[in-house]
């Protein structure tokens, strides 16, 4: 059986199946198609319905699950909903257990959250470093705006604050109002 | 039947921080195997769940080599008992072992989430539980499904019946 306790484990090792077996384009494929429109279309039924509501009401049920030592803060305000990881329970268990059958795991998140939350009327700021730590701002988009400064949204919380957010293997993807989990600015380490 | 005792952690390769699984990880299984199902066929859902457990599985198929049927029971008491709404029992005879599955977690929470189930669900562990027992000389059988089922596991591969797939039930959503 395949179980849920080392779901990140084996998801993971799928990402790097359906590059082999089919390419980029097959993975894509998978987030939207089999993750966003199927599997979490509890998700998408709350966010499109309550918005930042939603993203409370969902993130903070499916995180709690996850990370029962709380590795994660939300911040919401009228204008932003923002989750700082601190120690990411998904990319956590991989690193614990030292598993990479895939190029870049984090890039699933917005691979299945990026189109939902664009289809919800939201765009992404955020930002990872691939070693568990990574911030996400879901606003209505706005070409005029750039990204918060750290501290800005979430205060002590801001996951760019913490003292190894760019320590040794720290690697940053940064997404800009984005949706699509291949629009990422150049990375920096 | 009893639910398993607390997990062993040791005896699974992969371990968590928590005790237990997330049950809503069961949606992203099923929807991964209708998408492969719906893109590569029967014939690429079976290859996926061979390859991933000769693979990913690859650690824990090696305890089993290394530790012959005690090490198969010890691998599916702890897994259970970290797969959240499992009942399962897990027993000992000689050349074999029997797993009980009374309650399947996945079906169960599937189910009660009201999602479209794959038909073939209950068929992926038998692919992958006898690939994975291939690895170490063994072979696994299985018979039953939609939400209960037997599942034996065979020393040695010659002394296995072969898997008549249609004692494997169809899930019905």
């Amino acid at each position: 059986m395949i179980g849920c306790y080392d779901f990140c484990g084996h998801y993971e090792w799928t990402f790097g199946w359906f590059e082999r077996t089919g390419g980029h384009a097959l993975v894509r494929a998978y987030w939207y198609e089999a993750i966003y429109l199927d599997a979490q279309t509890h998700a998408r039924d709350l966010i499109a319905k309550e918005g930042f509501e939603g993203m409370a009401k969902y993130w903070g049920h499916t995180l709690l699950e996850e990370s029962p030592s709380l590795g994660f803060t939300i911040t919401q305000r009228p204008d932003v909903f923002r989750i700082d990881f601190h120690d990411c329970p998904s990319r956590g268990f991989l690193l614990r257990n030292g598993l990479k059958n895939y190029r870049d795991y984090c890039d699933h998140c917005m691979g299945w959250t990026g189109p939902l939350l664009k289809d919800c009327g939201f765009t992404i700021d955020g930002e990872h470093n691939h070693l568990g730590q990574c911030w996400w701002e879901m606003r209505k988009p706005d070409p005029k705006r750039g990204i918060s400064p750290p501290g800005a949204t979430s205060g002590s919380k801001d996951a760019r604050l913490l003292p190894n957010w760019k320590g040794p293997g720290a690697v940053i993807d940064r997404y800009v109002q984005a949706s699509d989990p291949d629009a990422k600015e150049p990375r920096s380490t | 039947m009893s639910t398993p005792p607390a997990a062993s952690p040791s005896v699974l390769p992969y371990t968590d921080t928590k005790p237990v699984g997330s049950p809503d990880f069961y949606y992203g299984i099923n929807s991964t195997f209708k998408f492969i199902l719906a893109k590569l066929g029967t014939a690429g859902w079976v290859r996926y769940l061979e390859d991933m457990a000769r693979e990913y599985h690859a650690p824990a198929n090696a305890r089993w080599k290394a530790g012959g049927l005690p090490a198969v029971a010890a691998y599916w008491r702890a897994f259970f008992a970290a797969e959240p709404g499992s009942q399962v029992s897990v027993s000992e005879a000689p050349g074999r072992v029997k797993i009980e599955v009374k309650v399947c977690p996945a079906l169960k929470h599937l189910k009660a989430g009201g999602r479209k189930i794959a038909p073939e669900f209950c068929r992926h562990c038998y692919h992958m539980g006898n690939a994975r027992a291939a690895t170490a000389g063994m072979a696994m059988r299985l018979e039953g499904g939609n939400g209960s089922c037997t599942h034996t596991y065979y020393g040695r591969a010659a002394e296995a019946p072969p898997q008549d797939l249609a004692r494997i039930k169809e899930v019905s959503s």
